[in-house]
């Protein structure tokens, strides 16, 4: 693409967006990389592909957050009203917005009239991990590009929401699913995959947005060939370097939540999952690259640098967390930066050109598992706070309480940086668990030693709390505490906002530097889904999912006491201030 | 199952879908009765229990129990194959008592779940009864291993056993893990034991129904099983049984009554029989 051809496209688009040539042609690789400063549209799943999920819109402000009201509601319609996780896409007069069970909606960015729905056809027998949530599309030229629960990516025509090509990503019969948002690099979809906790390998690919066509695979365990163009692309790591035996064919490392890019060092930076078997006991040594950071080459498929945030996780921890990239100085030394907060309670900052540690800080008030990082960015474990052997003797086990708990101190919910206050937001919970080995207990009709396990929440008054946190530094500047666990998204915006939902059906607004809750309105349901801005006819609209759901349903217990009076739901709701 | 004594004999004159019992309202066997068909939950890829042969057919031990089950109730069978979750409670929320997410609907019954007392108590969704066998772990050797030595002279010997089952557990995790290194992992226990007739392992362990299975009608001379007993093993062996949803008492009586006729008539022997797989009666209970 050609610097001018882009910069009249922008300009087009800055001008009307009622311009139909160009609409039709679509958002070009150019505007997509742009997305972060084109304050008019929403093109990727991050509000641009370092993920920041900041807009530099400042109309609405902490000073007349207040009157914000409704502009419409949309609702997704049917009796497939489970989670809504999804965050919005909003390009030419149109809002994109994926909903549970694997649909995609167009609705009119004005008026909120349902433009088309695609329903993809599921067959039975998917077996999602949690819940039938999608976290969104991808929008590129004439295709809005989705996955679906059967492990499908589909690409539609924006226009009319009909199939230009719909590709097999895995074997849902195997247990394979997809949830996550696409991205798309340089004409690349590039994708995670998700679902088969049982004998699953973790793999990003990238595919030619035009036809679907696959272009590359990376395995994410090491011993795994990856594949550039169908020719032998080099194995990952170094064959059995930190697994035993034949572990790594069945490692887990699933990459289910996407990635984030960086234009600045031309990196994808995807999180991988946990290792498999559950037990760390019964897969000595470091396990890569399971619970990492990867930064991969979107133009080959190599991993050019790694950094694993829980070697030998035997909490279930993960480490799909975002890596969002910022620049700040570190020492008065002005550096290329990312950072991570991972579910095992600890935020992370790296030097995002080579991976290098620079600092782990806890983002949660309760961390056992690990007293802190060392020099080389290596955990300092608590041994006997690692969840135990399986009892081949027949006995249970003794119990360990750790926290974070599995659902980590932060799960799937983006967290945002603004560039305004240079701090991050994070939406976090204090959650722990009573973790042991079950004498026997029962796995495809056979006898198994698994673990036991109960969450628990840390205080009784709330779980979640959203954190302003100084990523030079590590403080915590603010806090804001939700009884419910928190679930959804996190905005911020040059008008000095936080915005992000709750399950008890808010979306509120808070002070970006005190955290003073400034706004709220009940959407009807639990906000599990991530908000954005953009502007529209000279105002600025701001635009959540509402529609509760999610992997917290799942749990019993204490933690469902703070949401069991939460009713489902599935609705787009717009806001902006009254003229 | 777990029902009261009075309302499983009242069922016993209950057979064939014929309803005796008293009360007026439409119970779960009236409801089977009027569609016709039992639907019936039995694990995929599960070879001897349940799983499809090469031409994609339906087969198995828990197939044709739940076939001749359908049958006494004067019904019609009709199966779902499902993929195993994280554990049976999963199975049970996703094939009894809440049904799949996505598709399809909640089974009439399923097939192959453990009777274990302290188990029932933890998916109160469910009635579980009904236990027709008793499954243990098993091992067997091909001819580059002595079968009968302690396990840690197995110590260079390859070594094979379904991803992340007790055998894995075992041979992984046992005699201070000296094995760990040599387990080779497979999907399956039928294909552990694929592997050990195929020369690929020299030792594999799977369930005795899964070994005996493998070695039926002498398909593989060359491997023996391990006769002694297998040392410090976690679990003494299961009950597997049947389970309905727990508004389904009635059904739960009626296919407990079927089984504990099954079981004297020698049906359940002949069911078994011709997978190569010697029934073990259940220890009741346990």
């Amino acid at each position: 693409m050609k610097i001018s051809h882009m910069l009249a496209a922008s300009a087009a688009l800055a001008i009307a967006a009622a311009a139909p040539a160009f609409a039709q042609a679509g958002p070009t690789d150019a505007q997509i990389m742009n997305d972060e400063a084109s304050p008019g549209d929403v093109l990727t799943y991050g509000m641009g592909h370092r993920g920041q999920r900041f807009s530099a819109l400042d109309k609405i402000n902490a000073g007349n957050v207040k009157g914000l009201v409704p502009a419409f509601a949309a609702s997704l319609g049917g009796e497939k009203q489970r989670g809504q996780e999804s965050q919005p896409i909003v390009y030419d007069g149109v809002i994109y917005v994926t909903g549970s069970y694997s649909r995609l909606f167009a609705f009119d960015a004005r008026t909120g009239a349902e433009l088309w729905q695609y329903d993809a056809r599921l067959p039975d027998g998917i077996m999602p991990c949690c819940d039938v949530v999608n976290r969104g599309a991808a929008i590129h030229g004439d295709k809005i590009i989705f996955g679906t629960l059967d492990a499908h990516l589909v690409a539609l025509n924006r226009k009319t929401g009909k199939v230009i090509w719909n590709k097999t990503l895995a074997d849902y019969a195997a247990g394979y699913s997809f949830t996550a948002a696409p991205m798309i690099v340089n004409g690349k979809v590039i994708y995670g995959n998700s679902g088969g906790e049982f004998g699953i390998v973790g793999k990003v690919e990238a595919r030619d947005v035009e036809t679907g066509e696959l272009l590359w695979s990376r395995p994410t365990i090491e011993g795994h060939m990856g594949s550039l163009k169908g020719a032998d692309n080099g194995v990952t790591g170094k064959t059995n370097a930190s697994w035993q035996g034949d572990q790594w064919k069945n490692g887990g490392g699933a990459t289910w939540l996407g990635g984030t890019y960086d234009p600045d060092t031309n990196l994808i930076f995807m999180g991988t999952g946990n290792p498999s078997p559950w037990n760390s006991h019964l897969r000595p040594g470091d396990n890569l690259y399971t619970s990492s950071t990867l930064a991969i080459d979107p133009d080959t498929g190599v991993i050019k640098w790694h950094y694993q945030t829980t070697p030998h996780d035997g909490w279930d921890f993960d480490g799909v967390n975002e890596f969002i990239s910022f620049d700040a100085s570190i020492g008065g030394k002005p550096m290329k930066l990312g950072a991570k907060a991972d579910r095992n309670g600890f935020f992370f900052v790296l030097d995002r050109t080579n991976g290098k540690f620079v600092s782990a800080t806890p983002f949660v008030s309760k961390v056992t598992w690990a007293t802190g990082y060392d020099k080389k960015g290596r955990p300092i474990y608590v041994p006997e706070n690692r969840p135990g052997a399986p009892n081949t003797d027949g006995s249970k086990g003794t119990s360990v309480f750790a926290a974070p708990s599995f659902l980590g101190g932060k799960n799937w919910m983006p967290m945002s940086y603004s560039q305004q206050t240079q701090m991050f937001y994070v939406p976090s919970n204090e959650w722990g668990m009573d973790i042991w080995n079950e004498p026997i207990a029962y796995k495809k009709g056979a006898a198994y030693l698994g673990a036991g396990f109960t969450i628990k929440p840390l205080y009784p008054d709330h779980i979640g709390v959203l954190r302003a946190i100084d990523p030079t530094t590590g403080k915590i500047a603010w806090e804001y505490k939700n009884k419910a666990p928190l679930w959804g998204g996190v905005l911020s915006t040059g008008g000095n906002l936080v915005f992000t939902g709750t399950p008890e059906g808010f979306l509120k607004a808070f002070d970006a530097k005190t955290g003073a809750e400034l706004w709220k309105f009940n959407t009807g349901s639990g906000v599990v889904g991530t908000p954005v801005t953009w502007e529209q006819d000279g105002e600025q609209y701001v635009a959540v999912m509402s529609g509760w759901g999610g992997a917290v349903p799942l749990w019993g217990g204490e933690v469902a006491k703070s949401v069991q009076n939460i009713n489902q739901g599935g609705a787009l709701w717009v806001f902006k201030l009254p003229k | 199952m777990t029902g009261d004594g009075c309302s499983r004999r009242a069922l016993l004159a209950g057979l064939a879908g014929v309803v005796l019992a008293p009360a007026a309202r439409a119970r779960p066997v009236d409801r089977l009765a009027a569609a016709g068909t039992l639907s019936i939950a039995v694990y995929r890829d599960f070879e001897p229990w349940s799983w499809r042969d090469a031409t994609g057919t339906l087969k198995g031990i828990d197939v044709d129990l739940g076939t001749a089950l359908a049958t006494a109730l004067g019904l019609k069978a009709q199966f779902t194959d499902f993929l195993a979750d994280e554990s049976v409670e999963d199975d049970l929320r996703n094939m009894v008592w809440r049904g799949p997410l996505i598709g399809g609907s909640a089974a009439d019954v399923m097939m192959h779940v453990p009777t274990d007392r302290r188990f029932q108590l933890q998916v109160d969704r469910c009635v579980i009864g009904a236990a027709y066998a008793r499954e243990r772990f098993a091992i067997a050797c091909g001819p580059g291993a002595d079968c009968e030595v302690p396990p840690p002279q197995w110590a260079g010997k390859r070594l094979a056993a379904e991803l992340d089952s007790i055998p894995d557990i075992w041979l992984s995790g046992s005699f201070g893990g000296v094995l760990s290194g040599q387990v080779s992992h497979h999907m399956s226990g039928a294909a552990a034991m694929a592997a050990l007739i195929d020369g690929q392992a020299d030792v594999a362990m799977a369930s005795k129904a899964q070994v005996e299975h493998a070695l039926a009608n002498n398909a593989a001379p060359h491997v023996k099983r391990r006769v002694g007993p297998i040392p410090a093993l976690p679990s003494p062996g299961w009950d597997v049984g049947l389970a309905v949803k727990d508004d389904s008492r009635d059904l739960a009586d009626a296919l407990e009554a079927i089984i504990e006729r099954f079981a004297g008539d020698g049906t359940l022997d002949r069911i078994f029989a011709p997978y190569g797989v010697s029934r073990m009666p259940p220890l009741g209970n346990g």
